[in-house]
Order: structure tokens, then sequence, then C-alpha cells
């Protein structure tokens, strides 16, 4: 109950303006937080406690971002663990070059990828097959919830090239800022852009073939 | 005529006042683009149309902890992993003693042999070694037998159990 009255008090347009006043101050914040997170989680002594924080904090959002590029369910949720794991055992060496969430989706991108790649060479098939595969069991998936527009719309993201359908998923569905997926996908601004650009116009194009 | 004087001048200085606001270099550049791209996305779904188990987020943080934890259970004892290739060289011997003994002219082929091993290596009992080596003296039998690096090295490499070993390592090596 207090936790519901705190938020509805920090909702309120007063509140709102005076941290409106002071963003860069609560960016500060949140970064000095990252770091002590990343100390604590170098910390043998604190490092569970630790990564159980770090569980809940980007469990959901790291599993979406996984979700739309291995499509199933139980693909997803074992990438995720291997994702978690990854971290687990290489938060040590994490030196800070970069943000600590932008690490992370590194390493659940990477894991995601090697998953695909590695399904594909087990069916001897190529990658981009793989997609379509995995895009085409959809339909019977009793986790997907889509209507035929949106089963049209992730066909045609899985015609995308890598870096393409990554942008497009980032920027589209995830409504992130360039300068996040820059520095999670070590590619310019610019880069970027122009991607986002030809992933929206080839699926349009996609989509009006099927539909027409 | 000096009023309409002063009035042409204001209007000269608010002609040159620019506003002070500017753009981004090259805002105006792609501005086409990104009104067509903004057409387009208007037309696309935008729902999650992926769903999720309803208590998979609960459950996943318990799930990730239990395998990130030491794996007590695993734990295996350096001395008696150099025991492993010591018992393995005895229990090859007395399963050809054995069958030599018994079966002389038969011929054994090596699936027959491992099969054996499999199923005999734990009802070998002390009257067995007895039965089949009456001519060797146990006592001579140097028990701290010196077990060359390269053999522990393939021991080990040949385990199921090497991951588990690398991830002990790991942990005595934190602790």
């Amino acid at each position: 109950m207090d936790i519901q009255k705190a938020e509805k008090r920090l909702k309120k347009p007063e509140v709102l303006n005076l941290f409106e006043g002071s963003k860069s101050k609560i960016k500060k914040l949140v970064l000095i937080d990252e770091i002590a997170l990343v100390e604590e989680l170098q910390n043998i002594q604190t490092k569970e406690k630790a990564f159980r924080i770090l569980i809940k904090e980007y469990k959901e959002r790291l599993y979406w971002h996984i979700r739309k590029i291995v499509i199933s369910h139980n693909d997803t949720d074992d990438v995720l663990q291997n994702t978690f794991i990854k971290v687990f055992k290489g938060i040590d060496n994490f030196k800070q070059d970069s943000k600590l969430y932008s690490w992370m989706y590194r390493i659940a991108t990477n894991e995601s990828i090697t998953f695909i790649n590695k399904r594909a060479r087990e069916r001897n098939i190529d990658i981009t097959e793989m997609k379509q595969e995995l895009v085409s069991n959809l339909q019977s998936d009793r986790w997907f919830s889509g209507n035929d527009i949106e089963l049209i719309l992730q066909e045609a993201v899985a015609t995308l090239p890598e870096k393409q359908q990554l942008v497009f998923n980032m920027k589209y569905f995830d409504h992130m800022k360039y300068q996040e997926i820059s520095e999670i996908l070590d590619t310019s601004v610019g880069g970027l852009k122009a991607s986002y650009f030809h992933a929206v116009k080839k699926i349009e194009l996609f989509i009006k073939k099927k539909t027409h | 005529m000096r009023e309409n004087d002063e009035h042409t001048l204001d209007w000269k200085l608010s002609d040159d006042i620019k506003t002070g606001f500017t753009v981004p270099k090259n805002y105006f550049k792609g501005i086409e683009d990104d009104f067509s791209l903004n057409l387009i996305e208007e037309e696309l779904p935008k729902n999650n149309v992926f769903e999720i188990p309803t208590t998979y987020f609960q459950e996943f943080d318990h799930h990730i902890i239990e395998k990130i934890k030491p794996k007590k259970g695993k734990i295996l004892n350096f001395k008696k992993i150099k025991l492993i290739p010591v018992a393995a060289t005895i229990a090859l011997i007395i399963f050809f003693g054995i069958n030599f003994l018994l079966n002389n002219n038969s011929e054994l082929s090596s699936d027959e042999i491992v099969n054996w091993v499999d199923m005999n290596i734990n009802t070998i009992s002390s009257d067995d070694i007895a039965i089949a080596f009456t001519d060797i003296n146990f006592d001579d039998i140097n028990p701290y037998v010196t077990i060359k690096s390269e053999d522990i090295i393939e021991s080990l490499i040949n385990s199921d159990d090497i991951d588990f070993l690398i991830e002990d390592a790991n942990i005595n090596e934190i602790n």
C-alpha cells in the first residue's frame, strides 16, 4: 500500500517538474548506481546478491530482445539463461569501457545469433532459411497471438539481413534511441539510420507483395 | 517626419534580427526520407504478438540462481582421480585373466570386452583377483604408482565430468 501511495505522489505534476529540472543529476545517479552494482558483482562476498538484482532489472528487457531474434519461447528461455550465465562468469573481466546494459545486450545478441547459426548448421541449411523456418512455425506456436498482418510482418523481418533485422527490432519495437543501439551494435548512428531506412522499405515492399 | 524615420529604422532592425533558433547539421537533408518512413511505420502493426507462460519471469530468477550455484555434489577429490587409471588397468587385467583361464579358446570382440567391464567392474571381489592371478604376489605391487602427467590429462579429457572439474577448479581458485 505504501509503495502505491509513494508512486502516486511521484507522478504528481509538481514532483515531475522537480525531476524535469534535475535530469542530468538523475542520469548521474543512475550511472553511479550502475558502477556500484558492477563493483558488487565483482566482489565475491556480494556477487550473488548483486546478481539477483541484475537479473530482476534486466531479465524482461533481454528476454524480449532475444525473443524477437530466436522467435520461440523455449529457445528464448535457453538463450536467456546462457546469457545470464555468461554475464555471471564474465563480470569479473568487465572493465566498464561500455555501459553494463550495452555489454549485456551485446552478449544476448551474440548468444541469439550463435544459437540460430548452430541450429542452421545442425539442419545443414542457410541462416536466412533457418530464420524463415522459425517464423513459419509461428502459426502453430501456442505462445504467438498475432493476426495475419502481424505474422506477415514477422516473415518480412526474417528476410532482412542480420544487422537490419537487429536495428529494426530495437528501433521499431523497443523504441531504443540510435545512440543506444550504436553502443550495443558498435555501429555509427549514420550507419544505423541507413540500415533502418532500408529495413523499413524492404518490409513495406514485402507486405505489399504478400497482401496484394 | 522624424517619427517615420524611427519607424523605418525599427522595421529595418527587426528585419535583420535572427530568430536564434538552429537545427542540427544536415537536418533538412534527410527530412523527406524521415517523413516517408513515418508514413510506412504508421501502417505497420506494433502489438507485442509473442506471449509467455504466466509465471515465467517469477520462476526465472530461481532457475538461473540454481544454475550458477557451485555444484557441491560433483566436487571430485583429485587423489581419487589419480587412482582412476590404476583402477581401470586392474579391472582390465582381471578381465583378461579370468577369461584367459575360463575361456582359453574363444575369441572376444572389443564390444564384448567393453560390455563385460561395464557390467562387472563393481562386482569383482578379492577372491576373483586371487583366482585369476595365482602366480602373482600382490604384496609386491606398489600401490603408490607414479602416474605420468600426460596420462592424467588424457584421463581428464576423456572424462564426462571435465566441465565440472574445470568449474570446480575455478571455484577453488576464487575461494
